[in-house]
Parts: C-alpha cells; structure tokens; sequence
C-alpha cells in the first residue's frame, strides 16, 4: 500500500488522535543529519547554508520526516548560541564532535544566588556574570543583542528555502523550557533539591515569575520562524529534561502547574505544544493527562523518553497523542534487526486508533548508526498500517 | 531506627538534626548516633531500590544525612581521632561528560557504609585521575559516563593509570546508564556495574579483601 498523506497530513492526524494512512515517524535527528553530512559542530551551529545542504542529503536517508528547524530555533538548545542563554550560562561549546571535541554542554552552578533579588531586578542581575568560565564578559553588548533578537531571522529565511524545495514542514517555530529545568542550570540539581524541600513555595513563585518569560520568547521565536504561514512554525517545542527522578507529590506540586500555565497561554495565542520529555514519566502520567483539560483537540503532544509507553497508551490514549521512544543505546550499539523488533513491538504496542509517532528517545544521537536510522524509519512504512 | 535514623528516612531534615543534637546533649556515644544516621540513609537507600523512594528523594536524603553528619563529625574526632575506614575509593564522572548523578548516589551509598571517599566531580581528564590515585591511595576507582562518547575515556584513564604504574595498586568499576551491556575487559576495567547497588557490593567486597584502608595503600 502506498501512502496517502504527506508527513505533515500524517503528524497532524497523529496530534489529533485520529487514524492516519500509517504511523509517522519522527527521528528527531538533530545532531545525526550534521554529523552525517560531515559537518563540524562549528560550522554546524554558524554555517547556515552548510547545515541546509546536510539536511537536504539527510532526505535520502531519513526522508520526508526531517524536522531540521529543531535545532536552530534556539533557546537553551544545546548550542547555547541565543544571546540570554550565552550570557548567563557557562556553556562550553567545542568546534568537534568527539573524540576531538564534544557536545555543546551547560556547566551546572549556583548563578542565580537571590530569588527574590532576580524576580524584583529582572534577569539583568545575572547577566555576563565573572562567575561563567566561558569568558562571555568579554564579549559585546552587541553581540548579545544580535543573538537574541536577530540570529533566529538568519534560520528562518534557511528554513522557508528548504521548505520552499522540498515542501517539508519544519515542525518547530518556538522552544522553551519548564522552568524547574532552568533552574537545575541555574542552581545547580543538589540546591535545587535543597531548595524544593526547603523553600517549595518560593521555587513555585520563581517558577511562575519565569513561565511567562518562556511563553514570550518562545511564542516570539515562533512568529519569526513564520508562524501562521510557514507550516510547523506554529508548534513550540516544550523542552522538560530535568530534573531527572521526581516524586509524584513534588511533581505534582512544582511542576504539572505551572506546565499547564504555560500550555494553555500558548494554545491561547494559536499555538500548538510538543512537550518533551527527557525522563520516565510512568509514575506521572495521569498528572500529565491533565494537560490538555479544556483545550480544543489536537493542540498537545507528549514526546516521552524512558516512559513505560504502554502504560502511557492506556492512560492517554485518545486524548492526547505520544511519540517515543527507541533507546538511544541501540541506536548506537543495536543492530538494524533489533531497531526493527523494538520499533514492531511499539507501534503494537500504542499505535491502535491512531495518536501515535515513532520516535526516538529524546534524540537519534548524532554517533547512531546510519543503518539503525534507516531501519526505523522501515519500521514505521513496514508495520504502521493502519 | 531511632529519632535520627527515622527523620533521615522521612528526609526530614529539622527532625533528624533536633534529635542528633538532643542526643548529643544527653551524651550518647557520637559512634552510635552516626551508624544510626547511616541506618537511616541505607533504609532510604533500600526502598529506593525497591521503587518506593524516588531518585530526587534519595538526594535529599543524602543531604539530611550529610546535615547530621556535620553536628556529629566533631563529637565523634573529639573522642575517638580520626574513625576506622572500611577502605577508600576514588570517584568520579570521566573528561567529556558532566552527568553526575549516578557518581553521586554510588557516593552516597559507599559513604553510609563507611567508606573513606575522595570525589573529584565531573569531567575529569586521565592526569586529574592519575594524581588522585597517588596522593590518595584509594583501594577502588569508580567511573561514571552517560555518554556514549565518553565511553573510550574510561579505557583511556586506566591506560594513563598503567603508564604511572598504578593500575596494580587498584581495582576499577565503571558505572553510568549507557555502559551496562559493555565489556569490563573492552574498557579495561575490572567490573562493569549494572547499577549503583550491584556496584557498590562489588566494591565493598574488594575492600574487605584487600583488608580495609591499609591494606589497599
Ligand atoms: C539528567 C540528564 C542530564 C543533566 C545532567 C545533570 C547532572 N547533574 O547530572 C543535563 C541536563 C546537564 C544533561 C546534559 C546532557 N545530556 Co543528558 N541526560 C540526563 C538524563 C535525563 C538522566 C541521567 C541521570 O541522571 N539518570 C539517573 C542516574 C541515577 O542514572 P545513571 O547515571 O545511569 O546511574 C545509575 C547507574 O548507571 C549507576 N552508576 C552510574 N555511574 C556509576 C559509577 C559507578 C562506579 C558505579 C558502580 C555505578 C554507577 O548508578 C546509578 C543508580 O543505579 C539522561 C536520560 C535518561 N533518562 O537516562 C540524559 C542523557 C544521558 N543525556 C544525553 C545527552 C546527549 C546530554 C547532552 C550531550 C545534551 C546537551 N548537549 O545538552 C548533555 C551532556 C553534556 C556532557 N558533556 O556531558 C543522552 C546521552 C546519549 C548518548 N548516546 O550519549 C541521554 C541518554 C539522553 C538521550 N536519550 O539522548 N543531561
């Protein structure tokens, strides 16, 4: 059977819980595509037109499922080049993959010492801080304003080009992240635990201080990259990775709320939220169905990492689509034949009545091997039938 | 379990100090109150494996323990000196990779089983390693990576280990959620653990061995 929809048809079919013509697939192959097409990390972040060319020979191999606007409409990505990240965090950037280099990484360390100073002076306190050892002190006030406001216009006019060749959507417009995963950066994760048995309620007032940062930004990030005209750009990316292993009550307390607060000021202003998850959600999942009370159908999906995803199946399904998650060790170490059986086992797993993606967990790790990649995406056309 | 021991566990930090310090008040022997402060923090261990506790809780609960500790240390080196240690392992998250939870748990569970434990953090390069073995004289090196292309760092840490001819000095472990299904000998190490607790029998076992701290120096 050939496929009656185009990979936008199908995610859209896949958000709304309804049947598609068979399960999209969604790599996420963020790194992989540079890494693929021979690019350093350095040119990678700083070589638009580079990183372009790799995504068009990532067609061959991944095809239509490309969502390359992942990694450069940028917030906290793990280029650290957007202007308020850069300048508040110590983010240590090499021009290699490794061996010779590694992945951009944020350092964690107390940088912010006041909540209560930072929520009345604004973030301005704890800009360029002498505390980074990134030497981002040195660098100009321009520099900064350039990233912040201008940069994301360089991608997006890239982005309408490879849509304009290739007619595939760019999935992503705007990024943000829950604020408690900002805040393991910016506290560190051990007085970030301190802080959330010691002074919850104060973690919960920052948390709501910095939520409406995010939802700016990201819905700013999003009407540049071409909201409303360019297909995809009206989806924002909804980083949650940290942190890792919270208890239930805690979650429930910190986190569910104010996520719900930010989901629905975006859904509010058009937008649709991919929320993404870099921790096993299983003993949160009927905190996370609530995500999408009172929303009109459709505007939510859950991209879920380590999470039981049958259990995730019977919780949400018919309410809110999931995407996950083949382990990122084997795609890496895994042979095709195992990528298959694992990819087979999901889509039995959750794909019945449709609201379901396959995908990888968290990402396709850029050193995933080149045969694994392709195998999922066989999975999906060969078992995904509906 | 006493006051202390059950505050820990209930990773209620205002309970189990006020106990530590009533008791210490009282004058109870400061070997006493840390062992059951260690009792506390292995029971949180214990329902952290069995899934009860989660990974945020097994944190906190070794910060109320650490809290405990500090009221009881000076006590305890009034009376008695520097305590016996079961032994002393090096620890740390190899050069590249800056994961250091899993570390800070294998940490943890050592320290409440009264292992001497020198931590040198996260992304830490073979020479930073090398030195710590010689001035420390642990009888165990653990490493921790998450990163698949942090992997080759551990064999490159024990092969800078073998050229300052300490390798023989040491047994090693490695740990770190993308390193299970690998091969201790691949990696040059002694032992690959499948998670913290695995691992950390393993290294008590070669302490107790080797015959405490002395022994493995
Ligand atoms: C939390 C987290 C982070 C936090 C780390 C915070 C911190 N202070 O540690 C932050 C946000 C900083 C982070 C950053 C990155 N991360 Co990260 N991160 C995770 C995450 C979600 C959880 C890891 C964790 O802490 N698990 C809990 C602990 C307890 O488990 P554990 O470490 O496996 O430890 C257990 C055992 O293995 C054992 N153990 C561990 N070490 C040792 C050592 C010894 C001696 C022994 C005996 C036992 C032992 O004990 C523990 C208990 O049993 C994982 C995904 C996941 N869910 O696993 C990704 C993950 C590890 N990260 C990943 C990546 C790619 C990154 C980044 C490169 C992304 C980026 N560029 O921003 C950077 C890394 C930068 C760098 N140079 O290291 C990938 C790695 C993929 C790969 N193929 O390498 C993962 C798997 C996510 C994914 N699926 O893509 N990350």
């Amino acid at each position: 059977m050939s496929d009656t929809m185009t990979h936008y048809e199908r995610m859209r079919a896949a958000w709304n819980c309804e049947v598609p013509d068979r399960v999209p697939y969604m790599p996420m192959t963020v790194y992989f595509v540079a890494r693929q097409g021979g690019l350093t990390i350095k040119e990678f972040i700083t070589e638009p037109e580079k990183f372009l060319k790799a995504a068009l020979d990532g067609l061959d191999f991944i095809g239509d499922a490309q969502h390359p606007a992942l990694n450069t409409a940028d917030h906290m990505w793990m280029l650290g080049h957007a202007g308020w990240d850069m300048t508040t965090l110590d983010w240590r950037i090499w021009d290699e993959f490794p061996p010779h280099g590694n992945l951009p990484s944020i350092y964690e360390k107390v940088l912010i010492q006041d909540y209560d100073d930072v929520m009345e002076r604004g973030f301005s306190t704890i800009l360029f801080s002498t505390a980074l050892e990134n030497n981002i002190h040195e660098r100009s006030i321009d520099d900064f304003l350039y990233y912040q406001f201008e940069h994301t216009k360089v991608w997006s006019s890239v982005w309408r080009r490879f849509y304009d060749e290739t007619g595939i959507p760019i999935l992503i417009g705007g990024r943000a992240e829950h604020p408690l995963d900002l805040l393991q950066s910016y506290r560190g994760i051990s007085q970030l635990v301190t802080d959330m048995y010691t002074m919850p309620d104060k973690v919960l007032e920052f948390s709501y201080w910095l939520a409406d940062y995010e939802v700016m930004q990201a819905s700013r990030e999003a009407v540049t990259m071409g909201a409303g005209e360019l297909p995809g750009a009206e989806n924002i990316f909804f980083y949650n990775g940290a942190p890792p292993g919270m208890p239930p009550d805690l979650y429930a307390k910190l986190y569910i709320p104010v996520a719900k607060k930010m989901i629905d000021a975006w859904v509010a202003r058009g937008f649709n939220v991919w929320c993404h998850f870099d921790n096993d959600q299983t003993p949160h999942l009927e905190g996370l169905a609530g995500f999408v009370d009172g929303l009109p159908k459709g505007r939510v999906l859950l991209d879920l990492e380590k999470t039981d995803m049958k259990k995730a199946k019977e919780v949400l399904g018919g309410k809110i689509a999931i995407c996950g998650n083949v382990p990122s060790t084997l795609m890496v170490y895994g042979t095709p034949e195992e990528v298959d059986a694992y990819c087979k086992k999901l889509i039995e797993d959750c794909a019945a009545g449709g609201g379901y993606i396959l995908g990888a967990e968290c990402e396709t790790p850029w050193d995933s091997k080149r045969e694994n990649v392709v195998a999922m995406k066989q999975a999906a056309e060969k078992y995904g039938r509906y | 379990m006493g006051k202390v021991s059950d505050g820990i566990a209930a990773l209620d930090a205002a309970a189990a100090c006020a106990a530590v310090r009533a008791d210490l008040e009282r004058g109870r022997d400061p070997m006493e109150l840390i062992d059951e402060a260690r009792v506390g923090l292995q029971e949180v261990g214990e329902r952290f494996d069995a899934g009860e506790y989660f990974l945020i809780e097994l944190i906190r609960a070794s910060q109320v323990f650490q809290e405990t500790a500090d009221l009881i240390n000076p006590k305890l080196t009034e009376l008695y000196g520097r305590g016996e240690s079961r032994g002393k392992v090096l620890i740390g998250t190899v050069a590249g990779d800056i994961h250091d939870l899993g570390k800070s748990i294998v940490k943890v569970l050592l320290d409440c089983r009264g292992v001497e434990i020198m931590d040198l953090g996260v992304d830490v390069a073979p020479p930073a390693f090398v030195a710590a073995v010689r001035d420390f004289g642990p009888g165990v090196v653990g490493m921790s990576a998450l990163l698949t292309a942090a992997i080759p760092q551990f064999r490159t840490t024990v092969e800078a280990l073998e050229a300052a001819g300490l390798r023989d000095t040491v047994k090693i472990i490695v740990g770190g959620g993308t390193v299970i299904d690998l091969d201790a000998a691949m990696l040059k190490a002694d032992h690959v653990a499948s998670d913290a607790n695995a691992g950390v029998d393993v290294m008590l076992a070669w302490l107790d061995e080797a015959g405490g701290a002395s022994a493995a120096n």
